[in-house]
This record gives C-alpha cells, structure tokens and sequence, in this order.
C-alpha cells in the first residue's frame, strides 16, 4: 500500500494538475499501442489481400488503401515505429542539449561564447535541409538512422533554454555553498544544479519529443525513412502519392495526422503541467 | 535613422561566416555520411556520358584524393556558381534548376511568413486583452493542435476540401496548363490563383507560434506601470490596446519572425509535394527519388543561403523598428 501510495505522490508530482493527467493518459494509451501493436492489430503487418479503397465497415473500420491494406493496422503499426522514434530521439536530443546548456550557463566565459556562437549559426540553417542531406547520403535509411539523425540535429532550443536557466541558478546560495565546500565544477553541474532544474528539463523534453515525432513523419514524406517499415509519415506519404484525395478515401488521410497531433498534444498537456507548477513554486516567469 | 558600424559589420559577419560554414557543411555531410562523393557528383552512369564525368570530376578536384585540394576546388567552383549537373535534368545545370524553383518558394514562403505574423499578432493580442475568455480559450487551443500537425498533412486536408470538394482553387500546380498562350494578365491572375491554397495552408500551419508569443509578450506588457497610468488618464481602451499594448508587445517578437522563416521554409519543402508547386521543395523531393546527389546538395545550399540572406535583411531592418539594438 506504501508503495502505492509513494507511486501516486510520485506520478502526482511528475504529471501536475488535470492537464497533465489527461496528457499522461493519452501517453499511457499510445505507450500501450505502440507495446501491444501486433496483439491489437487485427491484420498483419502489410498484408494486401483485401479489395483496395474500401471504406469504413465492420471489418476495416478504417477502410483500406490502395493497395488493399488494411488502414487500421497499418495505424497500430505505424504507432510503434512514430512512438519509439519520438521518445528516443527525443532523450538524445534532451542528454546533448542539458549538456551543452548547463556546461555553457554554468561555466560562462570562452566556453559559452564558442558553444552559444556554434547554437546561433546552426539555429539559422533550416533543420529539416540538413537533416534531408544527411539522410539522403546515407547508404541505407533504418529506423537507427532516423533516430540518430534527429536526435543530434534537434537540441538547439534546448541548449539555450537550459542555459538560461543554468545562469539563473548560478547566482543562488546552495550553488556558493557548493563551491565553498570545495566540490568539483563537473559535481556542482550535474550533482547539484541539474536536480534542480529538473522540471525545466521535464517541459523541454516534453517539446523535443513532439518535434521529433513531426520530423520524423516529414523525413518518412520526403520518401527518407525506412521503405520497408510503417510509420505514421510513411502511411501519409503513400496516401499523398497514391492521390487518396481523388478516390474520397478521408479513411486514409485523416487518421495519420490526427494520431499525430493527439500524440503530440498528451506531450503538450503535460510540458505545460509541469512549467505552471514550477512557476509556481518558484515566482519565475521568464522561461 | 541611425545605424552604427559595428552593428552592421557584426551582422554581415556573422551571415558571411554562416554562409561559409553552410558551404562547409555541404561539403563535409555527405562524405561524413559515407557517400562517395565521386559517384555522388559525376557518376558516367548516371549522367550518361564518361566525358561529362571526367570533366566534373576535374573540375571539382575529385581526381584527387586530398580532402584538403577538393574541399578548395568546391569552394572555387561553388564562386563560380558551379554546383555540378543534374542527374535527372541532364543536361541542365544545378543552379539553373535550382534558379527556377527559387522564386516559387521565396514568393509563397514570404507572403505567408508576413501574412502569418500579421493575423497571429491581431489574433494574439485580441486573446490577451481578455485572456481567459472565451475567444482566448479556443485560440489557445488550436494553436496547440496546430502546432503538433505536420505542414503537409494540412495541405492535405486543405486540397480535399477546398479543391476537391468545393473546387474553389486548382488541385496543384502554380499555372494553368495554357499558361504560355495566356496574355500577360491572365497570366498574373493564374500565377495568383494557383497560389492563393498553398499561402493559406503555410499561413495557418505557421500561424500557432506568432499566437502564443505575442499573447505571452502583451500579457508581459499589460502589466506594466504605464498601461495602469494610461487607464488612469482615461485613454480610450482601443487606444490602450493598441498605441500603448500592442505596440510594445510587438518588438520583442520581431526577431520571432526571423526564426520562423526557418520553420516555414522547412514546412514548405513538404507542402510544395503536396500542392506539386514547382519550388525548391518539390524539386528537393523528386531530387530524393532520382538520386539525383548533386540537386540535392544544391537545394540545400539555395534554402540555406535563402534563409541567410533574409536573416540578414531582417537584421539591417530591425535598427529602423527599434533603435536600441544599433545603439547598444
């Protein structure tokens, strides 16, 4: 019961408010989806037995697509894939970015000049053009690639906001006090600042996950994902090349995005939760 | 107006060394990738001819094995305009693909990146005024919805009902079919109505991030001493709203706009399949299905040095909305 109870409070305080309740039941939802896809999925995955461009009935209730595949499925599938990218190329994204944000807030100087120089110019360059050039010269796209591509190209934002926010608490006492009892930069950075802007950290990962689940479904659009895997993107590029709009086939095309957008709205809920309760807390609003 | 030189050579130097690390990193990706990049630049299959290969490879250094000699032949070539030939439009050069898509782009992208600020500032203010409101409540709302769909899919919807079912716009394309028959009139009046759809669908799809800062910038500013003064004076509310709120809240988000352009052309790159605009995007994309190596690198340079460049317009523009950023 204890146990229970301190799962609770935890989960309580991770997911603040009603907001994020309803975000992370969304993210439970998904999260089961993506577990649980070839338990749920009433077809196999690509199998194209069925007549194509059949709508919504009993037994496809999305319909099917051009190639006579069943839309539902292919959804429950692609879950899998548009999930596990978003959230592990999200945590790459969040690991570079709260490094290089609390290295260059906390130790100021040459340090935050080059890496704050490095962010500024490579913040200009669209992400999306140099995320098309690196995965176009790569010999073979896999679902790795894609993770890896993203995940390294998508921590800008966050390398500043962290930084920010590293300043901010580079003035206060426990930091000074730290200092005088002769701890380690490294320690002060990582044992002592970075349990201190966890929520900050919270919201931001909250936000690169949905970046990445987007990007992820541009990449499979632009035909850069793995061809023989299913994700929510590559459902969409086929319906686009297979001009889903002329055969009225709604089935095909309204899903994809709007588990897209409901996914990203859980994450959405709860990156909110999580800053209005550290304002709160803490009175500060510049975030 | 008052501009002051190290405000202007900071900037020029900062997109002259962004230009250059632009160039760079279209040098470096593609080979840090494990591409060959002799096969890459001129393969004699895919060109169809050995000696078109042979002088490409020449003429970028590739018959070299120095990375150091290629990288300074690139740079030459890259002055002289040359990016190589295209694969699939042999045998057009790069930049003259590139050059005729490039205004479609600009044209849609810039119009939509305006016309977004511009309704999301109105749409973001009104909300502010009374947040919390009704009005305020289903903004917020779509703009989050907004900002976790993708561009294309958007587009999408956007075809399917109002091309497809109303048939108020043309299903894609940027002119009619007759276009080169057409009169100089009628060919502006195609041109416009073939881009109406795509500029709206880039206007919404970008709309979510102007809402939400300036909401946020004129929550800021409402607080202020002298929005309590102004209403202590008696100034008319649309007066306060505007003269004194409004204004204020709309500096901080001028470099918001900038950043956004990024987003857009981004967005851009997948609307333009969608809509088959004939743009850099749908240039990129049938670049990514033809392997065709050199368009693509050359794509990326043109959005690259396109963003730059109207980052630094907007940099020299800046001093002239607040001219504190060029004293200081």
């Amino acid at each position: 019961m204890t146990i229970l109870r301190r799962a609770a409070g935890a989960i309580r305080t991770a997911f603040p408010g009603a907001k994020g309740m309803i975000g992370l039941a969304i993210l439970l939802a998904f999260t089961a989806i993506a577990l649980l896809g070839s338990l749920l999925a009433p077809y196999p995955k690509n199998y194209i037995e069925f007549e194509p461009w059949l709508a919504p009935s009993m037994h496809h209730w999305l319909g099917t697509d051009s190639y006579g595949q069943d839309v539902l499925s292919q959804m429950i599938y692609g879950t899998r894939t548009s999930f596990w990218v978003g959230v592990i190329a999200g945590l790459i994204t969040t690991v570079i970015g709260v490094a290089v944000g609390i290295i260059s807030g906390f130790k100021g100087g040459w340090v935050e000049e080059a890496l704050m120089r490095v962010v500024d110019l490579l913040l200009i360059i669209p992400t999306l053009a140099l995320m098309i050039i690196l995965a176009s010269f790569l010999p073979s796209m896999g679902v790795t690639s894609t993770i890896l591509i993203i995940g390294c190209l998508s921590w800008l934002y966050m390398a500043r906001s962290i930084r920010s926010q590293t300043m901010a608490e580079r003035q206060s006492g426990y930091v000074e006090a730290a200092r005088m009892v002769g701890m380690k930069d490294t320690e002060i950075m990582f044992r002592e600042i970075l349990p201190n802007i966890v929520p900050v950290i919270l919201a931001n990962l909250v936000l690169v996950t949905t970046q990445a689940v987007l990007a992820e479904a541009g990449l499979s659009f632009l035909g850069l994902g793995d061809p023989t895997n299913v994700s929510w993107g590559t459902i969409l590029a086929l319906a686009n090349a297979n001009n889903a709009v002329l055969f009225h086939a709604w089935w095909w095309i309204l899903p994809p995005g709007l588990a897209i957008a409901l996914f990203c709205f859980g994450f959405i809920l709860i990156g909110n939760g999580i800053l209005e309760k550290y304002r709160a807390n803490r009175g500060n609003a510049a975030l | 107006m008052r501009y002051n030189s190290v405000y202007l050579l900071n900037r020029i130097g900062f997109s002259l060394v962004t230009l250059f690390v632009a160039a760079t990193l279209n040098f470096l990706l593609p080979r840090l990738m494990g591409g060959d990049p002799a096969s890459a630049l001129a393969s004699d299959k895919a060109l169809g001819s050995q000696q078109v290969a042979d002088a490409l490879k020449a003429q970028f250094g590739l018959d070299n094995p120095s990375l150091l000699y290629q990288y300074g032949q690139y740079l030459k070539q890259l002055l002289h305009g040359n990016l190589g030939i295209s694969y699939a439009n042999y045998p057009s050069p790069v930049i003259d693909v590139i050059g005729k898509a490039l205004p479609w782009t600009l044209g849609t992208v810039l119009t939509a990146t305006l016309l977004s600020y511009l309704v999301g500032w109105l749409i973001g203010i009104r909300g502010a005024w009374k947040s919390g409101s009704f009005f305020d409540q289903s903004t917020l709302f779509s703009a989050f919805f907004l900002n976790s769909v993708p561009f294309f899919w958007i587009a999408i919807i956007f075809i399917m009902i109002f091309s497809f079912y109303l048939g108020w716009f043309p299903l894609g394309q940027a002119v009619d079919p007759t276009y080169g028959a057409m009169s100089a009139m009628e060919k502006v009046r195609s041109v416009l109505y073939h881009a109406i759809l795509p500029v709206f669908t880039l206007i919404i799809a970008s709309l979510a991030g102007h809402i939400l800062v300036l909401r946020n910038n004129l929550m800021r500013v409402l607080s202020e001493d002298y929005m309590l003064l102004a209403k202590a004076k008696g100034l008319k509310a649309s007066r306060r709203k505007y003269a004194y709120g409004a204004r204020n809240a709309l500096l901080p988000s001028f470099t918001g706009l900038m950043t956004s352009l990024g987003h857009v052309i981004g967005g851009a790159i997948t609307t333009e399949i969608v809509f088959s605009y004939p743009g850099v995007g749908l240039v990129t994309f049938n670049a990514i299905l033809n392997h065709d190596y050199p368009l693509i690198q050359g794509a990326f340079l043109c959005i690259a040095v396109s963003v730059i460049v109207c980052n630094l317009i907007a940099d020299l523009l800046y001093p002239l909305i607040d001219p504190r950023v060029a004293l200081g």
